[in-house]
């Protein structure tokens, strides 16, 4: 249902923005497009064909599994993005991991010695991190290391020995080291603030100050009580972070020239290619709707309050 | 058991101009091993600052605080945990002092972990022993919290606090979310327990009539300070203090009891004022 929905809306949305393939690729051939052949093209495409019909026969399409053909690439849409989405996940996984990690681990420690030196340091570190426009960060991270530092390259996935030696996983990962770093900053805040403000909760309930009037010492409280608890909100946080991510690396994919969906995305708005974007932002829909009901399915696990389709009791 | 020396906790609130809020100003009173001192005050008073301050659980400001015999608000935060077992607290609201992840079992055994016992036999055997102690079955072990209902709940935070066997607690009107005929039971079990046990308590509570059934001795508190404290059927049956006697015929008018007989006069001077023997009021106020 959701699914359908969002089909419809980016489908009309992305027919009412100005411009269109042929038109931008005839551009770079004559100076001005001759009608003539704007029209030979349309009717190769069948984008000629009114609208309405166009949508339905998408709709379906992507029913049935095909996604259309993409304008740019000449190959079916499913192919281009099941190509780039794997560069993708070589710089989002580790990221969004590690970004998950050191957030639960920094926000629990901060909130848990709340108003302490360490806290308000951090605290005040993710909010100056927060603030500072994440394109601007990008370049500036690539400027410094890659540029004046050298200490990674400056762009791409691989380097030109690559066309000789095949390529070689430390090279990758040379290059991947800094786009993985720039998405890590831009969401490690996001999982901080929102682990501190559940620890803060979690500090304050009657069962943690009972478990230190027992004489437990502060990290066992921490570890057995306090840890579990505050964690529970961070199960949607990061369900929702792997889908938000794969938006986020439009401009980090871009700065750094890693070839994935961001970067896709963005050739794909650059020339029009309307089929290739829908696709792109199909596929997200779906990753934002399976992680959604990922998270409500490892819910009952994590908490046991809840239970999927039984009322619970109060 | 327990003597409380000019006890002092203030709070400072507000970022530019600080504000000094005295939640508890300078209290002294002792609870001897075995008995009940019932704590009474409107809210606001600074009763739970009070009780919470007594275990450390919240820092004094100023005072002492000695427990058998040792000075507690002296201790380094180590030796006071090893302190922490005698002295328990037990919260108005049952529920939100059990970690809903755990289940009851689980809550009642950690103390006993705390205690030293080790073995899983006599872990197990002793959690049953508690249970049923708090008129609990082993039914009830495996369930958690949100599958229990308040006073059951209020039972299993009495056996989790049995557990340790502490020689002094601190019941923050533990009966106050229940309703009447639950608190009755569990009002009842508590005086049990105190009697077979020997444990020092505090009472805190607002309602007169809990407090009757449950002290030895009662202290009235208003605004962080102990106003009046002696044994209970004198204070609540000749209360002396100007508040203590408005606290007494606020809840003697709806209970039908007759109003307090008159106090007899008080010398002027000193702070606090021996009416009876026992009995003291905070003479300047009155």
């Amino acid at each position: 249902m959701a699914f359908g929905i969002s089909v419809t809306i980016m489908f009309v949305i992305l027919h009412l923005m100005p411009g269109d393939y042929i038109t931008l690729y005839l551009e770079g051939i004559y100076v001005i497009a001759p009608p003539e052949v704007v029209l030979a093209y349309n009717q190769a495409y069948g984008l000629d064909r009114p609208l309405i019909d166009q949508y339905f026969s998408y709709f379906l399409g992507v029913l049935q599994g095909d996604w259309g053909y993409s304008l740019s690439y000449s190959r079916p849409v499913l192919d281009v993005i099941s190509e780039k989405l794997v560069w993708t996940l070589v710089i989002l996984l580790p990221a969004t991991i590690l970004s998950i990690i050191a957030g639960i681990a920094i926000g629990a420690y901060s909130g848990w010695r709340r108003g302490s030196k360490a806290d308000v340091t951090l605290l005040n570190g993710m909010i100056f991190l927060r603030a500072i426009p994440s394109y601007w960060l990008a370049l500036m991270i690539l400027l410094v290391f890659a540029f004046y530092l050298d200490l990674f390259p400056l762009g791409g996935y691989v380097s030109l020995s690559a066309l000789d030696t095949g390529i070689d996983l430390l090279d990758v990962m040379n290059h991947a080291a800094l786009p993985i770093f720039t998405l890590f900053f831009f969401s490690v805040t996001g999982t901080y603030y929102l682990m501190r403000n559940s620890m803060l909760m979690t500090a304050g309930e009657d069962y943690i100050v009972t478990a230190r009037a027992k004489g437990l010492d502060d990290m066992t409280i921490l570890r057995q009580h306090a840890l579990k608890n505050a964690m529970l909100p961070m199960v949607t946080r990061v369900a929702l972070q792997c889908a938000g991510m794969l938006t986020g690396s439009i401009f980090v994919e871009t700065i750094f020239s890693w070839p994935g969906i961001g970067m896709l995305t963005f050739e794909a708005l650059q020339v029009r290619d309307l089929p290739l974007l829908q696709g792109i932002l199909l596929m997200d829909t779906l990753i934002v709707i399976v992680a959604n009901i990922g998270a409500d399915m490892i819910y009952p696990f994590v908490d046991p309050r809840v239970e999927v389709g039984s009322d619970a009791r109060a | 058991m327990i003597d409380v020396c000019d006890l002092k906790t203030y709070y400072s609130t507000g970022f530019l101009c600080r504000t000094e809020v005295r939640a508890v100003d300078g209290v002294s009173f002792g609870i001897k091993k075995g008995e009940t001192l019932g704590l009474v005050g409107e809210s606001g008073c600074g009763k739970t600052t009070l009780g919470r301050s007594l275990l450390r659980l919240i820092e004094p400001t100023g005072g002492r605080v000695v427990f058998d015999g040792t000075n507690i608000t002296a201790l380094s935060r180590k030796d006071l945990r090893r302190f922490r077992p005698r002295m328990q607290m037990i919260f108005q609201d049952a529920y939100a002092s059990l970690n809903p992840r755990m289940r009851v079992r689980e809550s009642i055994t950690e103390p006993l972990r705390i205690h030293g016992l080790e073995d899983r036999a006599g872990i197990g055997r002793r959690v049953r022993e508690l249970i049923e102690m708090v008129g609990l079955n082993e039914e009830h072990l495996n369930r958690r919290p949100y599958e229990l209902s308040g006073g059951q709940n209020q039972r299993v935070v009495l056996a989790r606090v049995l557990a340790l066997e502490p020689e002094f607690i601190v019941a923050d009107e533990p009966t106050a979310g229940l309703d009447v005929s639950v608190q009755a039971q569990i009002l009842t079990l508590f005086r049990d327990l105190g009697r077979d046990y020997h444990t020092a308590c505090l009472y805190i509570s607002h309602d007169l009539g809990v407090v009757r059934a449950m002290s030895d001795r009662v202290a009235v508190m208003l605004k962080g300070r102990i106003v009046e404290i002696g044994p209970t059927a004198d204070v609540l049956d000749r209360p002396c203090h100007s508040y203590t006697r408005r606290l007494v015929a606020a809840s003697s008018a709806d209970r039908g009891f007759s109003r307090p007989a008159p106090c007899p006069a008080l010398p002027g001077s000193p702070v606090m004022v021996e009416v009876q023997s026992g009995h003291w009021v905070e003479a300047a106020a009155r």
